[in-house]
């Protein structure tokens, strides 16, 4: 099977390890390998908005080169924030030689210097952006194709109407991140169409939910998320499907307190488009960790029902 | 038999230490070298294995400017270095509970919740004398991965060193014992021989020899350590004594 290099992200590895297993399904169904790096840190999780901040881009570099120095030239993340960092950090190093070399002065720095260690065989060489990062979410729609997916279904999840979330940071910067438009985008819209469902248009779409204002200012996040799911539903969404787990904890988990702040709320369930991927690629309900949801997703999966099920070998 | 020479057999290199210089016998550790120039280590200074973790050292060579580590028990000395053993590095250690955990990694980020500011910088590892891959380690606390940290971490000598690098004020070296303390006591199986020998010696199993020796006068005890059977300087692996009755 072919392998891609795969770069889970801290809040995947343990904390939503489901999300994680739901790529990892997935993806084999489709016939390629998720391969984790053998050993990662965290991304930094969010790009520097100062460049000037070198120290911030070293992690994320260093993440990229051993990718390229394990001679492989793509790296999937199926997390938007660890996609933003990334991917903004390599565009830095390919288009700002200041920083390439300053972020190399670092990365150099990286063999311990103590005379009784090996020396590594391999000669170091400069970082220069060969890496391509690419959204798990890209990788379907450009190198896969969408069309493959909808040929494998094996559970189509006709009769389900889905509201896509991209938030802020899986399409913005554009001129660096050049995914989609980050205005009206259609990627997520043409995801759900390849997996029979019904996309719902609404327009919080691409609102910020919160972020990290979850922690310092949670009542901020609390409003966001009501004016994003109350949109939703009010568009006729059954389910929200997201991209990163940040998202899907202000969305999934916050509803508990916008229940409390807002009489008139009414949940709704909230997947990540793994999730609903490898169900309809006929991976068993058993394997998504639905039950670490906040909002119980049964609504959502009695739309689909058996209906869906498909015999193709 | 002729008199021991007062000549060093060993040429002599200037190191600074503190910043004054002494001319000390090139084959000497840090740790002797000092001693060779009269210092006498009270603290700082431990097991002289290599594996006690009080003599941390950093230093500088006078051809890079690159900041070094090492144990002065380990670390042979040369010509002109400059060096400063730390042998206690300032560090905050949160007070637990095993008993009343469960082994998860999101209690290591509620007692050290700024393992979260690590940037990824590695000047840790870089400062390690272990050549531990402390940077790795903290990425798996992060990460909540409890007992990647530990085994990660396995090698660790809680020096300090690490600590005295990080941009982050991190305190490394707590972190990583906490997770070995939480993998030991929920990741890993409880060990049944362990049981079964803490039982033999509630019972008094091996209590016989102390009774024997409780038996003996100044004397005869006085005997006994000058006739003891010392286990060779280079001992295999599976030396046991003549006398194999409590081994």
């Amino acid at each position: 099977m072919a392998k891609v290099a795969y770069y889970p992200g801290c809040a995947l590895n343990e904390r939503s390890s489901h999300l994680d297993r739901s790529a990892r399904d997935a993806t084999e169904k489709l016939g390629f390998e998720l391969d984790e790096l053998e050993s990662w840190t965290c991304c930094g999780a969010v790009p520097p908005v100062s460049k000037e901040r070198i120290m911030n881009l070293i992690a994320p570099s260093r993440i990229l080169k051993d990718v390229r120095d394990s001679g492989r030239d793509m790296l999937i993340t199926i997390c938007d924030f660890c996609y933003n960092t990334l991917k903004r950090t390599n565009f830095s190093i390919r288009t700002d030689d200041i920083i390439r070399k300053r972020v190399n002065a670092f990365l150099a720095d990286d063999t311990p210097t103590r005379t009784y260690l090996e020396e590594e065989k391999s000669p170091w060489q400069e970082y220069e952006g060969e890496v391509k990062v690419v959204h798990l979410m890209e990788y379907l729609r450009d190198e896969l194709g969408y069309a493959v997916i909808t040929e494998k279904l094996k559970r189509s999840l006709k009769g389900l109407k889905i509201a896509p979330y991209y938030g802020c940071v899986m399409l913005r910067p554009f001129d660096e991140i050049q995914l989609d438009n980050p205005e009206n985008p259609t990627i997520m819209e043409d995801f759900v169409r390849a997996l029979e469902a019904e996309p719902v248009k609404y327009p919080y779409r691409t609102e910020c939910c919160g972020s990290y204002l979850s922690v310092s200012s949670p009542d901020a996040s609390t409003r966001l998320c009501y004016r994003i799911l109350s949109s939703a539903m009010k568009n006729g969404a059954d389910a929200i499907v997201v991209s990163c787990p940040l998202c899907f904890y202000n969305l999934d988990s916050r509803q508990k307190v916008v229940l409390d702040a807002y009489p008139d709320f009414k949940t709704i369930p909230v997947f990540y488009f793994t999730q609903l991927l490898s169900l309809a690629l006929g991976v068993g309900m058993d394997r998504q960790g639905f039950e670490r949801h906040y909002v119980d997703v049964s609504s959502a999966l009695e739309k689909i029902g058996n209906s869906g099920e498909r015999d193709k070998a | 038999m002729t008199k021991p020479s007062n000549k060093p057999v060993d040429e002599l290199v200037p190191i600074f230490f503190m910043g004054k210089r002494y001319d000390v016998p090139a084959s000497l550790t840090i740790q002797k070298a000092l001693e060779y120039a009269g210092y006498q280590h009270i603290r700082g200074c431990g097991c002289r294995g290599g594996v006690c973790g009080a003599c941390g050292t950093v230093y500088r060579e006078p051809s890079s400017y690159k900041l070094q580590v090492g144990l002065a028990c380990q670390t042979v000395v040369e010509a002109g270095m400059h060096l400063m053993i730390l042998p206690y590095y300032p560090g905050n250690r949160s007070i637990f509970d095993i008993e009343k955990m469960k082994g998860t990694g999101s209690e290591i980020a509620a007692l050290y919740p700024e393992i979260f500011k690590c940037i990824g910088c590695n000047a840790c590892s870089q400062g390690c004398p272990m050549d531990i891959d402390v940077m790795h380690y903290m990425a798996q606390a992060i990460r909540g991965d409890v007992s990647g940290a530990a085994e990660t971490s396995f090698d660790c000598i809680m020096c300090g060193l690490c600590a005295s690098r990080c941009p982050a004020e991190e305190v490394q070296f707590n972190v990583a014992i906490l997770a070995r303390r939480l993998n030991a006591r929920y990741g890993k199986p409880r060990a049944k021989h362990l049981a079964v020998r803490v039982k033999q010696v509630e019972d008094g199993v091996f209590e016989e020899p102390l009774h024997d020796l409780m038996k003996l006068s100044t004397d005869e005890l006085k005997q006994l350590y000058r006739d003891r059977e010392a286990e060779p300087q280079m001992a295999e692996d599976d030396w046991t004594p003549q006398d194999a009755r409590y081994v």
